[in-house]
């Protein structure tokens, strides 16, 4: 099943692309190409053959391994990917645990205080962070963080000089693990100064979702049964909360956590492009604009594979949270 | 997953992590750096092939055998890798003597038979700007100092060598790894600066060659990167903090904003890139020649490059830009007058019905869509309707190019790739097929022969060239397959304490080895 929907996903990604205006010609050559370019690059790209053909060639490239060259980077899609996925998932997965950090205990006790200011301060909040664009809140971090005060950095994911004179081996691909591995921490402070705004910008964006959900899950189950059986025993209302009420939650919550991940890997565009993070947002996005057909397929390819990895992990980890699951 | 949560001390820890990071370590070496930043990154390394924004990294990696020079200089050309030159009475001999003690990066001594070698793995790769060197028949190596270049028919040789794009020298033993091994980021040049590292999508990090022939001061700068930065307001944050000391991307609006601010300079430079509007001139109605001229009188030109262009621009006068040699002085920008363009839309004899057109223009451009807001006003009220048809290059080109999608108007910025007015009459308006940048779809066999004899020309007698290519220039005036508008400047803005800064219309491109920082 899991083949059909990628192919599927492949066959919708190839032909819209193909139908859109314009062609990815001038991308391939430079900025006055002649007409025997113009004619051989088409014939390199394949495009004088019919669309069945052209994608008959690129599924069975693509299961080879080989996703071809983009067109705007002139760096086999494959690898442009690796490099990029790393980027964005080392920023989404930061923003994803600091959003389920902050918005869990904040819809809880927003829950637990229902129409106390502190549920209210809660919903103001989050309602702010989803009404706001994205783009708007990285602009006013940067202003505020690197234009007025000086305490970070304005874009880009590590010091330019870092780089050169604390060099360190590209072991995962994520900063922050390959310059603590490497054990340079000059290096290492980098990467986490030049991930803070980013990851602060994605963060406020996902923990709307999160507060509320936790909030709405958890007024569900402190009107159940067995919370009311567990203040009767007395227990401390910590323990309740946190222990026996927010364990009713999860699944839904994971769920949530799930898709909200899935989607922000392929929805920090908006951020990549303000922080000019070398991620797959602002990959796929040049991509798009200048028809780049090989990085489109391939980040759709790419975003397809790894929606459809978090959807399964998120099933895994229903077994693991849930007796009920597992004892059936 | 949740006891993990629970726990105070996973909060701890990250809030410790960006805790560090607010303390930002700056990490500031002791060497001398200069940040620049670019609004996209290197695509193609490949000299033979780059013809692009790469520009800004070749000019400081590669060198070719002549630099051209800034109009109004004593001379035209500063010597590069070749350092003098002369050429046969009949323009098709061209010898160069050689630059001696120059290496490659990678160690390759740079004499005739790398030049050799390196021009011919450029024109036969048929990639980029090779077709400068079309007239180039043979290239002879007769000693290590000495290259001689054979044409076909007489060629402006000197020119052509010091082209921003398709001339640069590269080590042939370096090519031989090819393109692959170049778009990996490595470099071949003997440039003063070689490529020291390249972060895709982040920097390239370009580090003084110890060993360039024109040796090194203490004064300047050891380090160049070259950022990328793609919107412009973050580009302008850098410049005001000093985290870069040029950035690329000025909207004519912030210029004098940034250029009153306390250590920045916001400077208009020379450039030879234009805009025009070019007409087709085989599409109804503007297949009329009166229609045309109407148009060309209705178009508002001191408010275009007053108000839209904010002053980055001067009106255009003829399809050459004004400092360009070559430029006839004649030809003067012709007068917005609505009632003239009205009297000649009745003259032509379109029906009242038929007076509808077309106009596509890049959709990003703010200039272009306010230049074609405001001619849109204006015409309507002469009686011709425009539907504006904005869209990304790609696809209004794809368009343009063939007559049944074509629009009556299309929007097109032309610059040389080496310094000709021949660059923009065979570019944009020499018969051409299939039809790659004719997009007025324009063919006149007068003019072609103009320009035909002007390029022969150009090689051997310039002064007669530029006669041929003044005719060119007033046939076009006559014929009206273009509104010739905007003469453009560069907008650049950088930090005031960068000094050494000569801009040359004739290079997108600062040259960093010049370059000082004053204290």
């Amino acid at each position: 099943m899991v083949v059909g929907i990628l192919l599927g996903v492949l066959a919708i990604t190839f032909f819209l692309s193909r139908v859109l205006p314009g062609s990815p010609v001038e991308m391939m050559l430079g900025a006055k190409p002649t007409a025997a370019q113009i004619e051989a690059a088409r014939h390199e790209l394949g495009l004088d053959q019919s669309l069945p053909e052209q994608f008959v060639l690129y599924v069975a490239d693509a299961l080879h391994g080989d996703l071809g060259t983009s067109l705007r980077t002139r760096q086999p899609v494959a690898r442009d990917l690796v490099q990029r996925a790393t980027a964005t998932m080392e920023l989404v997965t930061l923003a994803m645990v600091l959003a389920v950090v902050i918005g869990v205990p904040l819809g809880v006790t927003s829950a637990v205080r229902r129409g106390s200011w502190r549920d209210h301060g809660a919903r103001v909040f989050s309602i702010a962070g989803m009404a706001l664009p994205v783009f708007l809140i990285g602009m006013l971090l940067q202003m505020l963080f690197y234009g007025a005060l000086g305490w970070l950095p304005l874009q880009g994911r590590i010091d330019g000089n870092v780089l050169l004179d604390h060099a360190f081996p590209n072991v995962t691909g994520f900063y922050l693990v390959d310059t603590a591995l490497a054990g340079d921490w000059t290096a290492f402070a980098s990467a986490a100064a030049h991930l803070a705004l980013p990851v602060a910008t994605l963060t406020l964006a996902a923990l709307a979702t999160v507060t509320r959900i936790a909030r709405n899950m958890m007024v569900e189950a402190l009107g159940e049964d067995f919370v009311r059986t567990a203040q009767a025993y007395g227990l401390p209302a910590t323990t309740i909360h946190y222990r026996y009420a927010l364990k009713a939650t999860l699944i839904p919550m994971l769920t949530v956590i799930g898709l909200t991940y899935g989607y922000l890997l392929g929805g920090s565009v908006v951020v990549e492009y303000v922080f000019d993070w070398p991620g797959l947002g602002s990959y796929v996005v040049g991509a798009l604009i200048n028809n780049d057909f090989p990085a489109v397929m391939g980040v759709t390819l790419l975003l397809a594979t790894m929606y459809l990895l978090v959807n399964l992990v998120v099933d895994l980890l229903y077994y693991a949270v849930d007796p009920r699951l597992r004892s059936s | 997953m949740m006891k993990m949560l629970s726990r105070p001390a996973a909060a701890a820890a990250l809030a410790a992590t960006l805790l560090m990071g607010a303390i930002l370590p700056a990490a500031h070496a002791a060497t001398r750096s200069l940040t620049y930043a670019m609004y996209g990154d290197i695509k193609d390394w490949d000299p033979a092939i780059a013809f692009s924004l790469e520009v800004v990294m070749l000019v400081n990696v590669y060198e070719p055998l002549l630099w051209y020079n800034p109009p109004g200089s004593e001379r035209r050309f500063t010597p590069a890798l070749a350092t003098d030159w002369s050429s046969s009475d009949d323009g098709k001999t061209w010898t160069f003597n050689l630059r001696r003690g120059v290496t490659f990066h990678d160690g390759t001594p740079f004499n005739a038979a790398a030049a050799k070698a390196c021009l011919e793995r450029t024109m036969k790769m048929k990639k980029g700007a090779y077709y400068i060197w079309d007239a180039v028949t043979s290239i002879d190596a007769p000693d290590d100092h000495t290259l001689v270049i054979h044409t076909s028919r007489p060629a402006p040789i000197d020119l052509i060598a010091s082209s921003q794009y398709g001339a640069y020298m590269y080590s042939p033993t370096a090519a031989e790894k090819g393109t692959e091994w170049f778009n990996e980021g490595h470099d071949a040049g003997t440039g003063p600066y070689h490529v020291r590292r390249w972060d895709k999508g982040q920097q390239v990090v370009l580090e003084k060659y110890n060993d360039y022939w024109g040796s090194w001061k203490d004064d300047q700068f050891d380090r160049v990167f070259l950022k990328v930065a793609t919107e412009n307001a973050t580009q302008i944050q850098m410049l005001e903090s000093g985290e870069a000391d040029f950035i690329s991307l000025v909207p004519a609006d912030a210029m004098k904003r940034l250029d009153s601010e306390e250590g920045i300079t916001a400077q208009l430079l020379p450039s030879w890139k234009n805009s025009q509007f070019l007409i087709n001139v085989r599409k109804p109605p503007t297949d009329n020649l009166e229609f045309r001229q109407a148009l060309v009188h209705a178009w508002d030109y001191s408010t275009v490059v007053k108000d839209i262009y904010a002053g980055s621009a001067v009106s255009a006068r003829g399809i050459v830009p004004a400092t360009m040699w070559g430029h006839d002085p004649n030809i003067k920008t012709p007068d917005f007058d609505l009632e003239k363009a009205k009297r000649l839309i009745e003259e032509s004899g379109v029906p009242e019905d038929q007076r509808k057109i077309t106009m596509a223009y890049i959709s990003t451009s703010e200039e272009y869509k306010n230049s074609a807001l405001l001619f849109q006003q204006n015409l309507k009220r002469i009686g011709v309707d425009v539907e504006l048809k904005p869209g990304p290059w790609g696809a209004i080109w794809d368009r343009a190019k063939h007559l049944d999608t074509a629009p009556n108007l299309q929007s097109m910025t032309w610059w040389p790739t080496y310094p000709t007015p021949s660059d923009w009459l065979i570019g944009l308006f020499r018969t051409e097929d299939p039809t790659v940048f004719n997009l007025s779809h324009y063919s006149n066999p007068e003019f072609d022969k103009a320009v035909n004899e002007g390029v022969r020309l150009e090689g051997i007698d310039r002064d007669a060239a530029i006669k041929q290519y003044d005719k060119a220039q007033q046939i076009l005036m006559h014929d009206a397959p273009a509104i010739f508008y905007a003469d453009l400047k560069t907008r650049m803005a950088r930090r005031s304490d960068i000094e050494g800064f000569e801009p040359n219309p004739a290079y997108n491109a600062v040259f960093f080895y010049r370059l000082r920082r004053t204290h």
